[in-house]
């Protein structure tokens, strides 16, 4: 554009030469061209400059399209190249200035005439106007300089493209000359040669953005080799530094490996046993012991019958041992058992023994401490100590000393050997009790035979408490009766017993085989069961809880017979008890005394070794029965009776006439006496009231807002009134904007608890997503108390693991493990309830606007 | 009758020696106790409580220095070592655990101006104000020198002259180069007299340099013109340039991410950028009332601590908008420099008081041998609070920090500057054609422009 309004400033320049024709002094030619310059300086210069910073060399050349060259008819000839131009045309508005400062009027004149000239001409030839333009250009036109040519001030021809040299103008005054030729040749070839053309280099400061682009690329691709390692690391819950500290040399070997002999004594040993010759003679040493290692067959066949005689040794022994125990003579083994009594040895072999020992001693000890025997309290003693005869004497003072010493051995208590616990005792007891029976079995009979009957007689009910309830009472009137049954049941037995002279069968009885033991044992248990069956029915809450109850009653006789026996036992005689099968019916009897009692669970429940008695003791009772088989039968029929009383007494329970309830029916009768709905609307006007109280009543106090009797008349102000109005109102729509108002079965209380306000955050805390992920982050606790040990730690991990005094070293870089993160899943499903990770993972690797993750 | 008690052996219950655990069974069973939350809930207010009440965040001061501390250089091989130099030209190298100077370099005639180590511990180089860079062979820590009391002074064992003043030096990590900030960015070799590689880009000077430690051949500079270059030593060119609407004064690598570099700003704000992409900063980390002089990243890669001209020394999250901590003492100036310990368990700071003041980086932490249970409490305690630090009670107890007067004064302006400034943006927008008015996002505010 300014290159081409240049050319249209030059020509008009030399229109005007041409047509105004004066010729002006070469000083007004001057100041003229200088009026001139300032219009394009500017624009000059910025090209030049623009020129010198860009170094646009191509723009000259471009300067000219190819169209207008018309080097070759690619181009369409264009017809009215020059119709087009509108009025408002650059060239015009430029010419105008140039016109007006000029001051030539009649330029626009002498233009019009080319341009009618050129149409003219156009119009005849039909040719393009350009053919007629280069014609009307190609008048030779005088251009003056104001100034010297130079690269400031180039000459015309050079800014129009048309004076340049070429090789042509070099080339022609050498024409002609030998060596022109050649020269010619070579320079040809080298115009066609384009290959060989070095283009100018680029600016610096293109250059070097091109160049700061290539570093970009390469350190982008630096950094993102690392993005899997920072990734990784930023999604560990965990980042450990405490690893890989190296504390020197971890085993002895290690240490030892690494010893340098330093002293001249550590030297010497040091030659010494790196000394070849000598490790040689040591590995040929060491090859000798090994072959001494070897057992000689005469070392074998000593130590063979070395082990041969030790058995034929211990052989004997034991046929000595055998024979011993042989032996039956009793004053023998009564003398042999003192020996081993006398000797400690003894008691510590024989538990039975060390017991007995222990009774004897704590016996001993006991006398000691009642009759203070050895505390100097004998006349001997005392006498000597009122009369200072104990300081004068050294041998009284012995005396007296030992006797105290004696005191003192005797007095303290052995423990060692007392290891009863209670219930223990409480088995002793029964034994103690059984083993008494044997001198008076009748009389405990009786004695039983009478509890029992006191307990059937009186079966009192009590009035207080669990067992007061009218159902507990009646399972348990159910339950005394059938004792009652079974008691009833067994005296009969004891009577029938009595009747057949019970000595003599009990005599009979201690030689019976076992063989029937299993009907008797069976009748025994039979009433048991079907006691059982009752509890079931009658009531299905849990058995022993009616069971208390009747032992409350009825162990108590159990207990009162046990009682007079009990302070005459020894531990020894419960070894006895085995052979007094002497008296089994009293046992018997007892038994089922306990039975109809109805506490034998209890009994069973406590003592196992007593219920292995029992089974033992049950079996004269079914001998003598088995023995008498009538009243065997009998007895089998009483049994079935009693079975047929309880069976009577379910079969009451259950024949009564009884009609199923409809399940309506059923739910009405179980829900008959609360009104559930109206309860809860009762609740709800309740919470409502409190919430929203009611307005207080405006009430008229005697004296106040009143002066004289005639407003006494009114009744209430009416500001009250009107406030009290307003307080209604204002409930009323308290009321209805409740989120339940509309609800008719839900309270929701609007009522803020500020205590539970401060276990809420306000909003939504930073890395949390949504509500649930917040609540679940803080669901499960992580104290040591609530998890076991194995998880706690993990549980409490911080994020960062380091060690005071290691020096952490920055990240090294590691290739990426394209196996890593199947391996990393694991570790990371831990329990470390982790939101952010959730938040993160998605943002890790948006390069472009990755937001700044948070730390949660 | 049978009494059902609880019966335990003796042998599992006998400890075999007296420091050992009672043995303690637990049902885990979450219905047999229903109080666990509300029990964990309230000792994450007393771990609250607790931490607030132990922390005393400051060691010790370290004293010697004539002038304000200028800058600081810590001994990446040796965590005993730090070195430090004054504004007269004094460097010292203190002894952390005795806080006692080790030894002196004296030498340089004005202010030093960048104080650096490499990596293996041996030489320390520092320039200055004087022209001149100067080269100091470390003295290897013995026994004896942290008992003997008596300052030994040592001589450079190099010194060039150079034609500009300096600003900062870096030392290359496992490299033998180092670069210096001055007229331009200079790359030098320990064994050369003169610089190996000179960058200039633009003609103001370069302020601070830093070396990125994961990658050795690749540093950041801050210059005059508000601008963070990155360059790359093995092309020879800069890769990145940001102009920025404040100058930066001190640059900080994340050890752990070498893509992420964070700047501290003289408006007072440090910026942390991606070094793929600097036209928008990916955090922005504001706290300070004052322009940041100095940053250090923690070797850790999750906090950063800077100083200020506030007076204070603020502890960062790497990824976090505010500081989780501040430190400040009445007699505390300008903070010139701070560091961050090797191990992440202290920080330095040097300031224009003339002392060095050395900072637990965690200022509840319980310093010393800590037992195995202790260290579990610890953790425990420290885990129940994360847990409850975002209900209202935990977190006023935690996010509380006592602040000196003019920097909560300077809080209160900003604060208030900032409220009229977005009510005005909003008021505006609120009155203009939807879409017209463009507001920039915070991590690009202060970012003028990426240069080509």
């Amino acid at each position: 554009m300014v290159g081409e309004k240049r050319r249209s400033t030059s020509k008009n320049l030399a229109k005007n030469k041409k047509r105004k024709g004066p010729h002006l002094p070469n000083s007004i030619l001057k100041t003229i061209a200088n009026e001139k310059r300032p219009l394009n300086s500017d624009e000059e210069d910025d090209e030049i400059d623009s020129d010198d910073a860009n170094v646009d060399l191509y723009e000259y050349e471009e300067g000219v399209p190819e169209e207008e060259s018309r080097k070759n008819n690619r181009y369409d000839p264009v017809v009215n190249y020059d119709y087009e131009l509108p009025e408002d045309f650059e060239d015009e508005n430029v010419e105008s200035d140039d016109d007006d400062e000029g001051g030539n009027s009649d330029n626009e004149e002498g233009e019009g005439d080319v341009v009618r000239h050129t149409r003219m001409l156009q119009a005849v030839t039909g040719m393009p106007s350009a053919a007629f333009d280069g014609e009307s250009k190609r008048k030779p036109v005088l251009f003056t300089e104001a100034y010297p040519e130079s690269e400031f001030n180039p000459t015309r021809d050079v800014l129009e493209g048309k004076g340049l040299l070429t090789i042509d103008d070099f080339m022609a005054p050498i024409e002609g000359k030998p060596g022109f030729n050649d020269l010619q040749k070579r320079i040809s070839r080298m115009q066609k040669d384009t290959q060989a053309v070095v283009h100018a280099p680029l600016p610096k400061p293109e250059r070097e953005r091109l160049e700061r682009k290539a570093v970009k690329g390469l350190v982008d691709k630096e950094f993102n080799k690392w993005v899997h390692m920072v990734k990784r690391n930023r999604e560990a819950p965990t980042v450990y530094f405490n690893q890989n500290v190296s504390l020197g040399y971890s085993t002895v070997g290690a240490i030892a490996s690494e010893f340098q002999p330093r002293t001249d004594f550590e030297k010497k040993m040091a030659s010494v046993l790196n000394d070849n010759e000598l490790g040689e003679a040591h590995d040929e040493d060491g090859a000798k012991l090994l072959e001494l290692n070897e057992v000689s067959v005469e070392d074998h066949i000593k130590y063979r019958d070395h082990i041969a005689k030790m058995r034929s040794l211990l052989f004997r022994h034991e046929l000595k041992s055998k024979r011993i125990k042989k032996i039956k003579s009793k004053t023998y083994h009564r003398l042999k058992g003192k020996d081993l009594k006398k000797s400690a040895m003894g008691a510590l072999m024989d538990p039975e023994m060390a017991k007995e020992e222990a009774m004897k001693q704590e016996a001993r000890r006991v006398e000691e401490r009642m009759t203070l025997k050895h505390k100097n309290t004998g006349k001997w003693a005392k006498r000597m100590i009122s009369r200072g005869l104990n300081v004068k004497y050294d041998g009284t003072r012995a005396a007296i000393s030992e006797q105290l010493q004696i005191n003192a051995t005797l007095s303290r208590k052995m423990n060692s050997t007392n290891d009863g616990s209670s219930s223990d005792e409480s088995d002793d007891e029964e034994e103690l009790n059984d083993g008494s029976d044997q001198d008076t079995p009748s009389k405990l009979i009786a004695k039983a035979r009478e509890k029992t009957l006191k307990t059937v007689e009186d079966d009192e009910v009590p009035n207080s408490g669990l067992l007061s309830l009218p159902f507990m009472a009646r399972a348990m009137k159910k339950k005394n009766e059938e004792a009652i049954e079974e008691a009833k049941r067994a005296l009969e037995e004891y009577e029938e017993w009595e009747n057949s002279g019970g000595e003599e069968n009990s005599k009979k009885t201690a030689d019976v085989s076992g063989r029937r033991v299993f009907g008797a044992t069976a009748k025994v248990e039979a009433p048991k069961e079907s006691r059982k069956d009752s509890d079931n029915f009658y009531d299905n809450s849990d058995s022993d809880n009616d069971m208390e109850g009747i032992e409350n009653n009825d162990l108590r006789a159990v207990r009162d017979t046990a009682s007079p026996v009990r302070n005459t036992g020894a531990i020894t005689e419960t070894e006895k008890f085995d052979d007094d099968i002497e008296n089994p019916a009293s046992k018997t009897t007892f038994d089922v005394a306990l039975f109809a009692s109805g506490s034998w669970k209890k009994m069973k429940g406590c003592q196992n070794a007593e219920t292995k008695k029992k089974t033992k003791k049950h079996v004269p009772y079914s001998k003598s029965q088995d023995k008498k088989e009538s009243r065997d039968e009998e007895s089998e029929d009483s049994e079935s009776e009693a079975e047929q009383m309880v069976d009577g007494i379910l079969t009451s329970a259950s024949k009564e006439t009884y009609e199923i309830p409809s399940q309506a029916e059923l739910i009405q009768r179980a829900f008959a006496g609360d009104d559930v709905v109206d309860e809860f609307e009762k609740e709800k006007q309740e919470v409502l009231n409190q919430e929203v109280p009611e307005p207080e009543k405006p009430v008229l106090v005697p004296g106040w807002g009143q002066w004289t009797n005639i407003q006494k008349k009114r009744g209430l102000p009416s500001w009250m009134v009107r406030e009290h109005e307003d307080a209604k109102k204002k409930r009323t729509l308290d009321l209805k904007t409740r989120k339940d108002a509309r609800l008719r079965h839900v309270i929701i209380s609007e009522k803020v608890d500020k205590k539970a306000e401060k276990l809420h955050t306000t909003t939504l805390p930073f890395p949390y997503t949504s509500k649930e992920v917040f609540e679940h982050s803080m669901r499960m606790p992580i104290g040591p108390e609530f998890n076991p040990a194995t998880i706690v730690g993990s549980l409490n991990r911080p994020e960062v693991v380091k060690k005071a005094g290691v020096i952490i070293k920055p990240l090294k870089f590691e290739e990426a493990n394209p196996n890593e993160k199947v391996d990393d899943e694991h570790p990371r499903s831990n329990q470390k309830q982790n939101p952010k990770k959730g938040g993160k993972t998605g943002k890790g690797q948006r390069k472009g606007k990755s937001k700044q993750k948070t730390k949660a | 009758m049978k009494i059902k008690t609880l019966s335990r052996s003796v042998d599992e219950y006998t400890r075999e020696r007296s420091q050992d655990l009672q043995r303690v069974f637990h049902n885990f069973d979450p219905s047999l106790r229903p109080m666990e939350k509300a029990v964990e809930y309230k000792r994450a207010l007393t771990a609250a409580k607790l931490e607030k009440i132990f922390a005393r965040p400051f060691v010790g001061a370290m004293d010697g220095h004539r002038d304000g501390v200028s800058c600081m250089a810590k001994n990446p091989n040796y965590l005993k070592g730090i070195f430090s130099a004054s504004m007269d030209g004094d460097i010292r190298l203190w002894d952390i655990s005795s806080r006692r100077t080790v030894c002196q370099f004296p030498g340089h005639q004005g202010a030093v101006r960048g104080l650096t180590v490499s990596t293996d511990g041996n030489v320390l180089v520092s320039c200055g104000t004087d022209c001149t860079v100067r080269l100091w062979k470390v003295p290897r820590p013995t026994l004896e020198d942290s008992s003997v009391s008596s300052e030994n002074f040592i001589e450079p064992a190099a010194e060039y002259v150079w034609k500009n003043a300096f600003w900062a030096v870096d030392h290359q990590f496992e490299g033998e180069l180092f670069a210096t900030a001055g007229a331009q960015l200079e790359i030098w070799n320990h064994n050369r007299a003169s610089p190996v590689q000179s960058f200039q880009w633009g003609t103001d000077s370069v302020i601070s340099v830093r070396f990125n430690p994961g990658e050795p051949d690749i540093l950041a500079t801050s210059a005059s013109d508000r601008s963070i270059t990155i360059y790359d030593l093995r092309m020879s060119s800069a890769a990145r340039r940001i102009i920025m609407m404040t100058k930066t004064n001190s640059i900080a690598w994340n050890p752990m991410e070498p893509m992420n570099l964070t700047a501290a700003n003289e408006d007072g704000s440090c910026y942390s950028f991606d070094g793929r992409k600097m036209d928008e900063a990916k955090c922005v980390h504001k706290d300070h009332v004052s322009a940041v002089m100095d940053i250090d990243f923690s070797p850790t890669g999750r906090e950063f601590v800077t100083g200020s001209y506030d007076r204070s020394v603020r502890i960062f999250p790497y990824n976090g908008g505010h500081s989780r901590e501040i430190y400040h003492t009445k007699r505390m100036q300008r903070v010139f420099c701070v560091k961050y310990s090797c191990d992440a368990t202290y920080v330095l700071s040097g300031s224009d008081d003339t002392n060095l003041r050395l900072w637990k980086a965690k200022a509840s932490e319980q310093l010393g041998v800590i037992l195995p249970r202790e260290q579990k409490k610890h953790e425990y305690n420290e885990a129940v609070k994360n847990r409850y630090k975002h209900l209202p009670e935990v977190k006023r107890i935690v996010r509380h920090r006592h602040l000196p007067k003019p920097i909560y004064k300077a809080l209160g302006i900003i604060r208030t500057v900032n409220d009229s400034k977005r009510r005005k943006e909003d008021r505006r927008r609120a009155h203009s054609a939807p879409g017209t008015i463009v507001t920039k996002p915070l991590r690009q505010r202060r970012i003028i422009k990426e240069v080509e």
